[in-house]
């Protein structure tokens, strides 16, 4: 069945239909929570509250735009909502050391490759999270989940020309900081 | 040209935004400045990361849906929306029939507005204000005693009067 008629039938009432759709989308709005948060709990309590959201509003859904931009839209705004509660529950400052945690020269090269990947990993994980929020969510839909231009438009509702300048603002920003975090064999390599 | 806007058109390329001509100027210029070329591959390493970051992440936990199910239905019994799409909007035109309804009975029932009888509503119907009293005016004192009480009176009041 096509994506459409599940959505109209989900809005006549169905929980079949909108059971599809959850089924459909679930993975996405996790990674999405998950990208954004790094913490499997939050994300998953978030694509809960997601298709709680989306379930509610579905009546209101008029068929302007496709019914994954706009439960795509509907993502970013609760998952900013937690992020603004988070952030005002508790202050997480950006230790440039957090990821690495800047092991010495010789310990690293002893290290296994598996290891090395991780830390970057950890690295680029504390670089995005250090980021204000908007850079954090053009990130993640633009280059972690790849969404098109044209759908980060309309999920954040914002100009094509805002899209642009914002995501140049952020990989630069995510660059700088990564660089700096690390480690200094890894920097030496880059 | 400028190597910091070499970076915008670097970071455009990434996203095949770039037309010939720009991508020939960037092929150009990272040819010949080793510390843009540096930067290319620092923004290269960094996206191929940020692109591969999903393979790491963790799975959803189990019986998402099963989770969901009984959630959604607490929110189906207490959903605003619901009631008002139930209820609300057939209220509407049943609202509005009964307010015809009553304004056609205010008209029927209703007893006519009263006759306009001050002086600008009579001068508006184009009649004669003193109408009423005409026949009146028109009838001629022929009482003898109201006679004498009205000369009466204007002996009395003789002396006040303004003689020129």
């Amino acid at each position: 069945m096509k994506e459409k008629d599940l959505v109209h039938k989900a809005q006549s009432g169905s929980e079949e239909a909108f059971a599809a759709l959850v089924k459909k989308y679930r993975i996405k709005m996790f990674n999405l929570a998950y990208s954004l948060t790094h913490s499997q709990e939050a994300a998953d309590d978030l694509a809960q509250d997601i298709f709680i959201k989306a379930y509610i509003s579905l009546p209101k859904f008029q068929h302007k735009s496709e019914f994954g931009t706009w439960l795509y839209r509907i993502g970013v705004n609760t998952i900013k909502d937690h992020l603004r509660k988070e952030s005002r529950a508790k202050i997480i400052p950006y230790d440039e050391n957090l990821a690495g945690h800047a092991p010495q020269v010789d310990e690293l090269a002893q290290r296994e490759k598996e290891q090395e990947d991780t830390d970057r990993k950890q690295a680029l994980y504390a670089a995005i999270r250090s980021l204000p929020e908007k850079y954090r969510i053009i990130l993640t839909l633009r280059d972690i989940q790849g969404y098109p231009y044209g759908e980060i438009v309309k999920i954040l509702k914002i100009s094509p020309g805002t899209v642009d300048s914002r995501l140049h603002r952020a990989r630069k920003m995510l660059r700088k900081k990564w660089a700096a975090s690390k480690p200094p064999l890894l920097r030496r390599q880059a | 040209m400028k190597c910091r806007k070499i970076e915008k058109f670097i970071l455009r390329s990434f996203d095949n935004r770039l037309n010939r001509e720009e991508k020939d100027m960037l092929t150009f210029h990272l040819k010949n400045c080793p510390k843009c070329q540096t930067l290319y591959h620092e923004y290269q390493e960094l996206l191929i990361s940020l692109r591969s970051s999903t393979d790491d992440f963790p799975e959803f936990k189990p019986y998402f849906w099963e989770r969901l199910q009984p959630r959604l239905k607490e929110q189906k019994q207490y959903d605003p929306w619901q009631l008002w799409k139930t209820w609300g909007l057939r209220a509407i035109p049943l609202s509005i029939l009964m307010i015809i309804l009553l304004v056609s009975a205010s008209l029927f029932i209703l007893p006519p507005p009263s006759e306009d009888l001050s002086d600008s509503g009579i001068l508006l119907r184009d009649q004669n204000p003193f109408q009423e009293s005409l026949p009146l005016l028109a009838e001629e004192v022929e009482n003898p005693n109201m006679m004498l009480i009205f000369t009466a009176l204007e002996e009395k009041n003789g002396a006040r009067r303004y003689s020129p």
